[in-house]
């Protein structure tokens, strides 16, 4: 059984003005984790925080007090709760946090499902678990590994399912349209009608792709002025809106006003004629902002707030109907790590069971010679040799059943009842702790050289 | 290989693929090739080949089906005048080729827009402006060649047979592409929907051509018939 666990707060167990508490910087994160390392001992870890969660993930995982050390951890970052901060907190262990972590990449965790921003920002997490001053790193082996297979795992569903597929977002469907009519955005002029949040998250959205220019128009000429600063843009009086439409090139209205701010003569009269170059328009506004007619305007490309919903609303049926697509490939790869997991389990118990019957095997010959010391050498080593080849061939079988189970799934228990029955935790830590740093320099690799060069071994001694 | 198989009529049979209907068809197809290839830095404009390919093969198809032979030896097909007149005709149907591809799809992508569809289709499909601009540019490609053409073979004509035959159907077909070529162009001038009107003046121009060549084709009992 893997030992992962994951402990974490998102939008499905907390509202944003709790979620914001647990928020982490990087500078925080790497203060945390750090932290934990050092008052619990914690072997790895790493803290994905977003705007939509807040999750530790921790190895080993099967402690219960380390657990606990990686809960108080978000706890003391939210502060002073009503009610704790454990009510928020859910919690993933094994194998259920592998398959988490594999969902939350591919989005299928995430507020809007699908989205891709969550792959950048797992990565990223990672990353910044790499930059804890920590000697061994926070970032491990077995999370390495955990990390690598979900980046993995989030671009195969990405590529090989319609997750991902479609815009789903206001601010994407924009950025979409926006591109589908103009190429490239860079250099484009953005007018922003009023201030509300979906249209401040447009123009974010469009600002990533390096538009020219923004103008903020209200009719309060502060509130214009606020906005404007904030997205680095200019701002201005609805008076004026019309003196500045004509170099318009995306127009993005969202205000409060009970009636229609753009009627189709009023822009005819703005732009002085038919308009020379497109126009998108993005009424987010209820009330509508702009006349319906408008739309049929030449150049001009006009979407409401239904017009939007509805290609949003038709991209996440697609996307929710391929969630058992997805599904299947996280189970799948789930498997697969814990199958390495395992495996990497497995290494340590197979080379302290040879080091531990090797040691008894040159224990017998000392006794041994001790008694024959007559023996001519040649008799010696023959003596030496028929040990070794009975050594080996007891072994053999065990190990490659024992492979075997491992490959398929279902070595956990037997792992333990070997390392139970022949003490080999208790006679060879040395050997595990070096099985284990060969794992960890090989965590990219499956667990099949390390197995081979076990069997290697047995041949050439034989 | 394209390319190549054409290099090997020319050594085989002593003779550039410019003459006879199998060859020519078959240079055509190639140098639109390679303007498709031209917009493969262009992104998404890339896509027109989609329209482009299919053309292409049709193109090749036919000329395979019809078997590459050599004509015999015509005096007026020979020279360096001719082989410019013709490689910069081929050059000009190539821009018109792809402004045709590009208006093709600068209609589809306008009608999902507005029919705010926005499926496979519209994904698929790429930016109004890129498909403008490529429009644009294999008007104004095609049409300079076109014309260049045109004055060349006028000039042999008239400098060598000293007479211009204006019922000629090579002629006629001539003339008429070069007006296609001249309305595509004209149609971008002026305001409102210049960039809607081209791409329609382009895909109908383009049909155009090709339409009259084959009536052209049809009607005519002139042996030498270009292409």
């Amino acid at each position: 059984m893997t030992s992962i666990a994951v402990v974490g707060v998102s939008h499905r167990t907390a509202p944003v003005e709790i979620r914001e508490r647990f928020a982490f910087s990087d500078h925080e994160a790497v203060e945390a984790l750090g932290g934990l390392r050092e008052k619990s001992g914690m072997k790895e870890a790493v803290l994905l925080s977003t705007c939509n969660r807040t999750e530790l993930y921790v190895c080993p995982g099967s402690d219960p007090d380390l657990v606990a050390a990686g809960e108080a951890v978000l706890a003391e970052k939210a502060g002073g709760l009503v009610g704790g901060a454990s009510q928020y907190l859910y919690h993933e262990q094994g194998i259920d946090s592998v398959r988490h972590l594999y969902r939350v990449v591919a989005g299928m965790d995430s507020l809007i499902l699908g989205e891709s921003e969550i792959q950048g920002q797992v990565k990223s997490a990672y990353e910044l678990a790499g930059r804890v001053p920590t000697d061994p790193p926070v970032a491990g082996p077995v999370l390495h590994r955990l990390f690598q297979t979900a980046l993995a795992v989030g671009g195969q569903i990405r590529s090989q399912t319609p997750l991902g597929r479609g815009a789903a977002s206001a601010a994407s469907v924009a950025v979409g349209l926006a591109r589908k009519i103009f190429g490239s955005l860079e250099g484009r002029e953005v007018m922003i009608l009023g201030a509300g949040n979906t249209a401040e998250l447009v123009v974010e959205a469009l600002k990533r792709d390096r538009i020219r220019g923004l103008i903020v128009a209200n009719r309060t000429r502060d509130r214009a002025q606020n906005l404007a600063d904030r997205l680095d843009g200019k701002a201005i009086h609805f008076d004026e809106m019309p003196f500045s439409l004509a170099q318009t090139d995306i127009l993005v209205a969202s205000t409060a006003a009970p009636h229609v701010l753009i009627t189709r003569d009023g822009f005819r009269q703005a732009i002085g004629g038919a308009r020379e170059k497109p126009l998108l328009i993005l009424d987010l506004a209820i009330p509508r902002d702009v006349e319906p007619e408008l739309g049929g305007e030449a150049n001009v490309f006009l979407y409401n707030v239904d017009d939007l919903r509805e290609i949003i609303d038709g991209n996440l049926i697609k996307r929710q109907a391929s969630i058992s697509d997805a599904e299947a490939i996280v189970q799948d790869q789930a498997h697969s790590f814990a199958q390495w997991h395992d495996a990497r389990d497995v290494v340590p118990v197979i080379t302290g069971l040879r080091d531990r019957w090797g040691s008894m095997r040159e224990d017998e010959l000392e006794w041994l010679w001790q008694r024959l010391g007559h023996l001519p050498a040649e008799d010696r080593e023959l003596v030496e040799s028929f040990s070794k080849r009975l050594l080996n061939k007891l072994l053999h079988e065990p190990t490659i059943r024992l492979k075997e189970r491992v490959a398929n799934g279902r070595g956990a228990d037997f792992v333990d009842a070997v390392r139970f029955l022949h003490a080999v935790g208790d006679v060879a830590p040395g050997a595990d702790a070096g099985a284990d740093a060969s794992a960890a320099s090989s965590a990219d690799s499956e667990s099949g050289p390390e197995l081979a060069d076990l069997f290697d071994r047995n041949d050439t001694d034989e | 290989m394209h390319a190549l198989a054409l290099a090997g009529f020319t050594i085989a049979y002593g003779q550039l693929p410019l003459v006879g209907l199998a060859p020519s068809l078959s240079t055509l197809a190639l140098i639109i090739g390679a303007g498709l290839v031209a917009t493969l830095g262009l992104g998404e404009g890339r896509r027109v080949g989609i329209v482009i390919v299919p053309g292409v093969i049709v193109l090749q198809g036919i000329a395979v089906s019809l078997g590459f032979e050599a004509t015999p030896e015509l005096l007026d097909f020979q020279g360096a005048w001719f082989v410019f007149h013709m490689t910069l005709a081929f050059l000009g149907l190539c821009g018109m080729a792809l402004a045709f591809a590009a208006g093709l799809l600068y209609l589809v992508q306008l009608r999902e827009l507005n029919t705010k569809r926005l499926g496979r289709l519209f994904q698929f499909t790429p930016p109004l402006a890129t498909l403008d601009r490529l429009g644009r540019v294999g008007l104004v490609s095609g049409f300079s060649a076109f014309t260049l053409s045109i004055v060349l073979g006028w000039a042999w004509t008239v400098s060598f047979r000293h007479s211009l035959d204006q019922t000629n159907p090579k002629i006629v077909w001539a003339v008429l592409s070069w007006l296609v070529f001249v309305a595509a162009l004209g149609s971008r001038a002026g305001g409102g929907l210049k960039e809607r009107r081209s791409a329609l003046t382009s895909v109908i121009g383009f049909t155009f051509i090709i339409v009259s060549y084959l009536a052209l084709r049809l009607v005519s009992t002139d042996g030498g018939f270009f292409l």
